[in-house]
């Protein structure tokens, strides 16, 4: 496309005249920009455990650890600032897999109507009911133990992409469903009969006129699922099921639970990321989905 | 005329709905006949089957209806055996369709540049340049002014006479034989309408193309077909020159809608009659409808056997046939 869709523009005007969709912006940029450029700036390297050394582990903030250090003697600035972009991995990724099929299902389903439709969706029921928190820990940690000896086991992040591939794979019910309605609606509309009538294809139907015009309603979704996919990671590392190279708040988490009354700042810091980051993501959905369908606020 | 091979010929053409209540026969037998370079104007009340008839023509009837039986020929081909590759040729090539309500017919969030020449790019081997200059060419010629502006604005910056203009535009893109036109004017502002007509005139008349215009407008259709089929409850009730429709209308049915259409030249005031005259009842439910006649429910000269035997085609003049046992159809038990 030359230029970027009257609609999206649209949206993206009345985006910017929301406040709270504006404030989820700002902090989703906040993280953005600290995933791509904190590092650079970071005090430390991630993997610093020298102040167990100097006995300053567990030590409250001050210039030097501005967060202070955690009771493995890392500092928490450090590894909160490498949080982000695993963090970020974790939920664009995993929402990208959702994506993929929960469009392809819920859209297949929405255009061709009758039995399809009924098939996909008690599928996608199906994928619903599925205790995902539990299938997921137990998934990540049986192919932890199958992977040993195989060649995968040298994949650096294996454990990580394992988690944002299943966080996919269970996250997509919800997009193909509205995916499902919006194609059901769209399809009957008469710019979509137009097409027909002047011999479009069914390829370009779905993804020329259906598929652009049902995207500011999964968008809305996507970046709600972002925010929860980032969560459900947090929870799994928190469990000690995350990957142990990968650094993640809910690692630090893990990591300093036990000292929450000794260190304090060691667990607020990580959990202010989590917070922040979700947050984040909920208010510009919430923006999003107030910019891109105005009429259904009132 | 009749000598001349039809361009478009349907016969007997039957559209069902299979829903979940049963079968129900929205189109159940309707004939009509598109010469080249003439317009017909399919005309009857919402319901009559109308529409479906003319989406049946591209074979595009929705689920979950479907062409039962019949026969749609054009340009000598027939379409019902047309697989789906042949047809996608067809529709927007050979026949273009105009819609009832532009505001919905153009992809809100596509700029009219890309809408018209998505179209030339998909049935002619064109660049995107000649492919635009082209688009520019016809927005002039359906009367846009400053076509190159319009090209990069988005549907709903524009006006819904503005928007029914370009919808012709896209109609014409391919040199269509045919253009199809669902209740063209319905949706615009009456002065709009006017204007709207007057340029599908001028275009049928310059680019020699063939139209059939379905609506329920007596008015619309007087101003601009030459033939014209009135349809009943998904049947045909009447075929003529429009001339002879309007002025010696046989069938019960086509006289009664003319009588409940206002005329300007008729003083209500002082007449015998002072109100316009309607038709009682109201069209049939077509899950069930009626036996024999369509119309016969409604029909003041309806006797028995109306209601036993279906109605044939008669001609009654040359070009001019008529369903009606009152005139002299043969009937057949249904």
């Amino acid at each position: 496309m030359a230029r970027p869709p009257g609609q999206f523009r649209q949206g993206w005007h009345r985006l910017c005249r929301n406040r709270s969709g504006l404030l989820g912006l700002s902090l989703v940029a906040f993280v953005v920009l600290v995933a791509l450029i904190g590092p650079e700036f970071a005090p430390y390297t991630p993997n610093d455990q020298s102040a167990m050394l100097s006995f300053t582990a567990k030590g409250a903030p001050t210039w030097a650890h501005l967060f202070g250090t955690d009771r493995n003697g890392y500092d928490v600035l450090t590894r909160v600032i490498y949080g982000a972009p695993t963090a970020l991995a974790v939920g664009l990724g995993a929402m990208l897999v959702a994506s993929v099929i929960g469009i392809l299902v819920g859209g297949i389903a929405g255009y061709l109507g009758g039995t399809a439709d009924e098939l996909l969706m008690r599928f996608t029921e199906f994928f619903l009911v599925i205790p995902v928190f539990i299938m997921i820990l137990a998934v990540v940690r049986l192919f932890s133990i199958v992977v040993v000896g195989t060649p995968l086991e040298r994949l650096p992040f294996l454990n990580l992409a394992t988690i944002i591939v299943l966080l996919g794979l269970f996250g997509w019910p919800p997009i193909a469903r509205l995916a499902r309605a919006e194609f059901l609606r769209l399809k009957n509309m008469d710019f979509v009969e137009a097409a027909r009538c002047i011999g479009a294809q069914p390829r370009d139907i779905l993804f020329r006129h259906i598929l652009p015009n049902a995207l500011p309603s999964l968008v809305v979704v996507i970046a709600l699922g972002i925010g929860g996919a980032i969560l459900s990671e947090s929870m799994i590392s928190f469990l000690g099921f995350g990957d142990p190279k990968a650094i993640s708040w809910g690692q630090l988490l893990y990591f300093n639970y036990e000292v929450l009354r000794v260190s304090p700042w060691a667990v607020l810091a990580p959990g202010g990321a989590i917070f922040i980051t979700v947050l984040g993501f909920n208010l510009l959905a919430d923006g999003l989905s107030d910019a891109f369908n105005p009429r259904l606020k009132q | 005329m009749t000598d001349v091979p039809p361009l478009l010929n349907v016969r007997n053409l039957k559209v069902h709905f299979f829903t979940q209540a049963g079968v129900a026969p929205a189109v159940d037998g309707i004939d009509f006949r598109v010469n080249p370079r003439e317009t017909l104007g399919l005309v009857g009340e919402s319901g009559s089957g109308k529409t479906m008839a003319s989406l049946a023509v591209l074979r595009l009837v929705p689920p979950p209806a479907r062409i039962v039986s019949g026969s749609i020929e054009f340009q000598n081909r027939d379409l019902l055996t047309l697989d789906e590759a042949a047809l996608r040729d067809l529709r927007g090539k050979h026949v273009a369709m105009i819609f009832q309500n532009p505001a919905y017919s153009l992809n809100p969030i596509f700029t009219i540049g890309d809408q018209l020449t998505e179209i030339l790019r998909w049935h002619e081997p064109v660049s995107r340049t000649a492919a635009r200059d082209r688009a520019a060419d016809l927005l002039r010629l359906v009367g846009i002014a400053d076509p190159l502006q319009r090209l990069r604005q988005f549907p709903h910056e524009l006006s819904g006479g503005m928007k029914q203009r370009i919808c012709i535009a896209r109609a014409l893109l391919c040199n269509p034989a045919l253009i199809l036109a669902d209740e063209p004017t319905t949706n615009l502002d009456v002065t709009i309408q006017a204007q709207i007509l007057d340029l599908l005139a001028e275009l049928r008349d310059r680019l020699r193309m063939a139209m059939l215009l379905v609506s329920h407008d007596m008015g619309v259709v007087a101003r601009m077909a030459h033939r014209i089929t009135v349809v009943y409850a998904g049947r045909t009730c009447e075929t003529g020159d429009a001339r002879t429709i309007f002025h010696t209308p046989q069938h019960p049915y086509t006289r009664a809608l003319l009588e409940s259409t206002p005329r300007i030249d008729h003083d209500y005031e002082h007449a015998t009659r002072p109100t316009l005259r309607t038709i009682g009842g109201r069209i049939p439910n077509l899950a069930t409808p009626p036996t024999g006649c369509r119309f016969h429910p409604r029909c003041a000269e309806a006797t028995e056997e109306c209601a036993q035997l279906r109605p044939v085609p008669f001609e009654v003049a040359p070009g001019h046939s008529v369903s009606c046992l009152k005139r002299g159809s043969p009937g057949v038990a249904a």
